[in-house]
């Protein structure tokens, strides 16, 4: 029974990082309609970009999540306004995911060439310590980071639910035409969707540093990791990142724990292929609506 | 040709016209939508355009919007070329189309329908009196404000589009077939509405196939066909002309 206990602590704890590091790409497929192959290197760049603030400045990785969050807004914005949108613009939304699929190579490789093939991890001080809980034991880093995911989680749920700036991203996702006929300028908010949406996986990849080894290569998993999720949860919001990204979890730890460390990824595709038979639109449906 | 001290607008007589619209044309990948489109709207006054299926009445609109760019022609508002402005710019210089199909956003309130446009830079410190005057207008949205505008029904929906228009505080309303699938009382409501706020102050350009209603509430009218205007005159007059008759209305 505490073996189950544990289990599902550790699977809900690696859900909510999931759930973070997925929000983004939800939002950026249901409100731009692109599937964002690059959306691991954000990830993983936040990694990085954690790693060098802590080990060059000395700045514990969840006060990096603020200078890393506004670098990849920047870079997310930049990148749609310019390659993404051309690439759109000129063939059709099928052209994105080749485009991003190349790029995603490219960094990669790049981060690659900067930090070299080693596996990283960054240890703060707090990193080894644990506290009890009942029979179980929970590492001080993991409630940390789910609590972060979850702050962040919340915050975006309530800048997209209260803000003008939220209610002009769930209009321009649902009917970009009157959307621009109501003086917002679509364009625009792509890009700051985009950024949005880069910034919160940077922030992600910041918590997972210090939580897990990672290195470039990860960015394939994390980006796979964020489709599931859509998958499971349902496209653009928050809350169905967090569903997608809680059950992703616990059928991580539930498999590796009871089937086997090297059967996780087979059991995330078994409940992929599953769940889009069964409820393509996810648990909790597409939050724009059926538009796409 | 000089202004006279005495005049409005401290214009010359031509400046009557709040918009004009010269040589419009469009294509859809390659296959003509409007080839010629040209049209004059006067201060306050109701200007239709009429055609049928396809003749590129919704392209044109459109097109003056900002929400498509031309392939030719001008657009002048206010004697102010706005040629090639995109739409979001166009909105704030006074011009609100309300488009065909309403496109309410299915998923947000109607409240949040409405402020969202309500925050349109030349409109935004009005907000709340304009959500007053919308809500005075149409106290069906007042009662269903915080329900979502998919839930809403046709009827309900075209008012919201309309509202979300007015929201933004226009000079000009565009409204692109208002009447289309509503019932017949309804359809008399949304002619007495185009009709009370062109008395208020707003000029209208009202795209319809609804030819009868249309005509007799518009000053003046264009007939557009296959791209291009092919009669104009007064509302009335076009509503007694025999070619108008036997091809809009039905009747030999």
């Amino acid at each position: 029974m505490t073996l189950f206990l544990q289990t599902t602590l550790n699977g809900l704890v690696l859900g909510g990082i999931y759930s973070l590091a997925a929000v983004g790409f939800s939002l950026v497929f249901g409100v731009l309609g692109i599937v964002n192959l690059t959306h691991g290197i954000f990830v993983v760049a936040g990694a990085y970009g954690a790693l060098v603030l802590f080990t060059k400045l000395g700045i514990d990785p969840l006060l990096g999540i603020v200078p890393i969050g506004l670098a990849l807004f920047a870079v997310g914005y930049v990148y749609q306004r310019t390659i993404i949108q051309w690439a759109v613009s000129r063939a059709s939304l099928v052209a994105s995911l080749v485009v991003t699929f190349g790029v995603a190579m490219m960094a990669r490789n790049g981060l690659q060439l900067v930090f070299g093939p080693d596996v990283h991890t960054i240890t703060p001080s707090y990193s080894f310590l644990s506290i009890p809980l009942g029979p179980l034991r929970i590492d001080v880093v993991r409630i940390v980071a789910l609590g972060a995911s979850l702050v962040l989680l919340t915050v975006l749920a309530l800048v997209l639910a209260r803000t003008h700036f939220g209610r002009a991203i769930r209009a321009t996702a649902q009917q970009p035409l009157a959307a621009e006929l109501c003086g917002l300028n679509v364009k625009n908010l792509h890009g700051l969707t985009f950024g949005l949406g880069a910034a919160m996986a940077g922030a992600a990849g910041a918590i997972i540093g210090i939580v897990q080894p990672f290195t470039a290569a990860s960015e394939v998993a994390w980006t796979l990791n964020a489709f599931i999720v859509v998958v499971l949860g349902g496209i653009g919001s928050p809350a169905g990142a967090l569903v997608g990204g809680l059950l992703l979890g616990l059928i991580n730890a539930y498999t590796a724990q009871y089937v086997g460390p090297s059967l996780t990824q087979a059991a995330m595709f078994l409940v992929l292929v599953l769940m889009l038979l069964v409820r393509p639109s996810g648990l909790l449906g597409n939050a724009f609506g059926e538009s796409r | 040709m000089t202004a006279t001290p005495g005049e409005q607008s401290g214009g010359n007589p031509t400046d009557e016209a709040l918009l004009r619209v010269s040589g419009l044309a469009y294509d859809y990948a390659g296959v003509s939508a409007v080839s010629n489109c040209s049209l004059e709207l006067r201060r306050g006054k109701i200007a239709a355009l009429i055609g049928g299926n396809g003749a590129g009445k919704s392209t044109s609109v459109k097109m003056i919007a900002g929400a498509l760019r031309s392939r030719s022609g001008s657009i002048m508002l206010d004697g102010r070329d706005i040629t090639g402005l995109p739409a979001h710019k166009v909105v704030e210089l006074g011009i609100a189309l309300v488009p065909e199909g309403r496109l309410v956003f299915q998923h947000l309130t109607v409240r949040e329908n409405l402020i969202l446009s309500g925050h349109v830079r030349r409109a935004r410190e009005k907000c709340t009196q304009s959500l007053g005057r919308v809500f005075e207008l149409f106290p069906r949205l007042k009662e269903r404000q915080a329900q979502v505008a998919g839930s809403l029904s046709g009827g309900e929906q075209q008012m919201l589009a309309i509202g979300r228009g007015l929201m933004t505080m226009p000079r000009l309303l565009i409204l692109d077939e208002p009447s289309l699938g509503l019932s017949p009382i309804l359809v008399g409501q949304i002619f007495g509405l185009v009709r009370k706020l062109n008395e208020e102050g707003i000029s209208v350009l009202l795209v319809e196939q609804n030819v009868h209603h249309t005509l007799a509430i518009a000053d003046y009218a264009y007939v557009l066909e296959k791209g291009r205007v092919v009669q104009e005159g007064e509302g009335r007059r076009l509503l007694n002309d025999p070619k108008v008759k036997e091809a809009y209305l039905g009747l030999v």
